[in-house]
């Protein structure tokens, strides 16, 4: 069996599909769109695929390092397809999570969050500069080490950023209940790019929601708190070089002041926001100052 | 022509047809800051906690500078797009004043400056540069 790229082959797919929500956005009001916000979205997902093809090698030659000790060597059968795609799709948690918790990984990952807007361009606003988020590349080994060809995983993964594209929209509400408690929706993953105090470092699911509602890290969308997208400190730029760039920038304005090597490793591998210092706020600190603002708002019962 | 090809010539006519659409639909005005208490209130929204004291709106409408009454700091809020960027103002600011023209500079890698009208742009001058030593 040849697999095929549904990345590729859903491109004119994603093309229609942000027109078609423009329109919609436009008759009925639901979700926003600004010209310049979007075209740098949609630039960023151009530089994204023509870099992440350029440096596609380093991935592929890291996997092909650790094939050969693979413990089974899995073909390709429908059962083997759809246990590969759930277990990246749970790898995909673990690395999303990971890019939220490390500021190593999100150095990469905060380009995808840096619109302030939430249509289905912002699905397409990807990083540059994945090649160097060096330690994403753990969380593909586990695939390769179980057996899985390496065209399969690849394979798997394009399904999952294919059906993520879709759940970047304001003009979807809610989908019936037992939908929206096993599948990832444009409600949860709104509360994924929010940067309410209430939902930081939340729902980072692929296409299963299960795997938030397993490992604590699901909160659901309520309608007094509606989503406010972007990053906790918005980028003030809809330059595509400085979007791509700005958090790999930050991060070595920081490693460079690093008075020693603990603060350097922490620099590299503390939750954004970290400082020796503690001046700088983390989405903890963060959540931890809006609990307490509550509980003082709201006295005891 | 290879699929490569093609695959890039769809996706830069894709991309070129999605902007002009999206110019053509919603224009490319940006949105002036709103007024002094509902830009309090985004504030509060942002911050937990945030106890808005005095605001200074520039008179273009495209910068603000908000005093928090928690603890004396200071933030910049400015126009960007239909969106607002938000900085608490701290050391290593830049604090120049020109009449009522406050210029302000950043060690911030999207935001290197702003430039503020405002009519008591000297107290805010004041206040910034005692946050900047």
């Amino acid at each position: 069996m040849k697999p095929f790229d549904p990345v590729t082959l859903a491109v004119p797919m994603f093309i229609v599909l942000v027109i078609a929500e423009m329109l919609f956005v436009r008759a009925t009001g639901r979700g926003r769109f600004e010209v310049r916000d979007t075209a740098t979205s949609l630039l960023m997902g151009f530089g994204s695929t023509i870099i992440g093809a350029l440096f596609a090698f380093v991935f592929v030659g890291f996997a092909r390092m650790i094939q050969p000790y693979a413990l089974f060597h899995i073909g390709w059968s429908i059962p083997a397809v759809v246990i590969c795609f759930l277990l990246d799709d749970l790898r995909y948690y673990w690395w999303h999570r990971a890019s939220h918790r490390v500021r190593w990984l999100w150095a990469d990952h905060v380009n995808h969050h840096s619109s302030q807007h939430y249509n289905l361009s912002t699905a397409l606003r990807q990083p540059w500069f994945g090649v160097l988020a060096l330690p994403g590349l753990l969380f593909l080994a586990p695939l390769v080490l179980i057996g899985f060809p390496l065209e399969m995983i690849a394979f798997v993964h394009g399904l999952n950023l294919v059906y993520q594209f879709w759940i970047h929209t304001e003009a979807i509400d809610r989908f019936p209940r037992w939908f929206e408690a096993v599948m990832n929706t444009p409600s949860h993953h709104r509360v994924h790019h929010a940067i309410n105090a209430c939902y930081l470092d939340a729902n980072y699911a692929g296409v299963l929601i299960i795997w938030d509602r397993m490992f604590g890290t699901f909160v659901p969308e309520t309608r007094e708190d509606p989503p406010r997208y972007g990053i906790v400190s918005q980028i003030a730029s809809f330059n595509p070089l400085r979007v791509a760039t700005h958090g790999w920038v930050s991060l070595a304005s920081d490693l460079a002041k690093s008075k020693s090597s603990k603060e350097f490793v922490l620099y590299l591998l503390a939750p954004p926001g970290w400082s020796p210092d503690g001046s700088r706020e983390t989405s903890d600190s963060i959540k931890a100052r809006w609990a307490e603002f509550r509980a003082a708002q709201s006295p005891a019962e | 022509m290879n699929a490569q090809v093609l695959q890039l010539l769809i996706s830069v006519g894709g991309i070129a047809v999605m902007v002009a659409l999206c110019w053509a639909i919603f224009g490319h005005a940006t949105s002036p800051l709103p007024d002094a208490d509902e830009l309090a209130g985004k504030l509060a929204r942002d911050i937990p906690g945030f106890r808005a004291g005095k605001v200074g709106l520039s008179r273009d409408a495209r910068s603000a500078l908000a005093e928090d009454l928690r603890d004396g700091s200071v933030y910049l809020a400015l126009v960007l797009g239909d969106g607002v960027v938000t900085r608490k103002l701290s050391r290593g600011l830049g604090v120049a004043r020109h009449g009522e023209h406050l210029k302000l500079r950043f060690k911030d890698f999207t935001l290197n400056s702003a430039d503020l009208d405002l009519s008591d742009a000297e107290s805010w001058e004041i206040k910034l540069k005692g946050l900047a030593a």
